[in-house]
């Protein structure tokens, strides 16, 4: 019984989403076709004029939006840190003693 | 056509290698299904016209998440559910 | 480290290690050209010390050298940035781009012709990006064997 209401509640939330996914842009064009290109079609044209790169991809990444690439590699630096953090050399402790 | 087939084929391969890493009891397994279902998925953004993502997919989900599952499971137990 | 596999395993990681670095180093110079870039050419380059690691399982520790290159990569990539915005106007400008020079070239409109010298600053922050993410990497996947090794499992 459970399980069929786990299994009723998750499949009503996913019809939701994909209604809501479909009815939202029902209208003016079709399902998966964005509505504003403007900045798109700015990028095809320019970027080679631009930046001189053939690489659109590319050049987004490290130009246009390159403080994204910035953040990326900050997150990967904060990733080893945290590695090498929990997974260093820990000395044994000293049991008994003094103190 | 080929197109439609072989994308029929890529999304039934990503769902059975889906299923398999749950339905594994043993953890090597689920963790190299994992990988296989990476690879189908790296074919897929390919399919879609994403050279990028897909060399990323296939380098970062089929190779290295692997290889890091692999020291993980070796550090702890093989079995679920063990105790 | 105490595990090592089958000399068919060695054999082939040792015939396939190199075509993958090599791989991987092609993806990064060419970033501006085809698919492909820093972060992926990284990876592609971290997957062969999976490779090296799980075959052979032993290693010298290489964990300075490694986090020297990371932290490198990305001060060189921040200070690319910023030259951007003092010798241009803003931050991540590509000054050199179309002036001569290295990767200063200059490219048709149109179909890619794959001139391999072009692009201004956008091929040399693959390659600082490259570096990074390929010792980040590896780094992570070194810690993580060593870590695994010096664990005792009870059977």
């Amino acid at each position: 019984m459970r399980k069929l209401v786990a299994f009723l509640a998750i499949m009503i939330i996913f019809a939701f989403l994909v209604i809501t996914a479909v009815e939202l842009r029902g209208d003016d064009g079709g399902f998966g076709e964005p509505v504003n290109t403007e900045m798109d079609e700015y990028f095809l044209e320019n970027s080679q004029s631009h930046n001189q790169v053939n690489n659109i991809v590319t050049a987004i990444l490290f130009d246009y939006r390159g403080l994204d690439t910035l953040g990326e590699a900050t997150v990967l630096f904060a990733a080893v840190s945290g590695v090498l953090t929990v997974l260093r050399k820990m000395k044994p402790v000293k049991r008994g003693g003094k103190r | 056509m080929i197109y439609f087939v072989l994308q029929i084929l890529v999304l039934v391969g990503l769902v059975m290698t889906s299923l398999a890493v749950i339905l594994f009891k043993d953890l090597i397994s689920a963790a190299i299904s994992l990988g296989a279902s990476s690879l189908i998925l790296s074919l897929q953004f390919y399919l879609l016209r994403a050279p990028d993502v897909a060399i990323a997919e296939a380098a970062v989900g089929a190779a290295l998440t692997t290889a890091i599952f692999i020291f993980a499971i070796k550090a702890s137990q093989r079995e679920e559910g063990y105790r | 480290m105490n595990w090592e596999m089958s000399k068919i395993v060695r054999t082939v990681t040792d015939i396939m290690v190199v075509p993958i670095i090599v791989y991987g180093i092609y993806l990064i110079v060419h970033g501006h050209l085809t698919p492909g870039g820093g972060f992926q050419g990284g990876a592609v380059i971290a997957s062969s010390t999976a490779l090296l690691i799980i075959a052979y399982g032993s290693f010298r520790d290489h964990k300075a050298d490694l986090s020297s290159i990371e932290s490198i990569g990305l001060t060189l990539f921040i200070i690319l940035a910023l030259l951007g915005l003092f010798l241009g106007a803003t931050m991540f400008h590509n000054y050199s781009a179309g002036t001569g020079g290295l990767f200063g070239g200059t490219v048709p409109q149109g179909i890619n012709p794959g001139y391999i010298n072009t692009g201004g600053t956008v091929p040399l922050m693959n390659i600082m990006v490259g570096l990074e993410v390929a010792a980040a990497l590896s780094l992570i996947l070194l810690m993580m064997g060593k870590a695994s090794d010096s664990v005792e499992v009870e059977a």
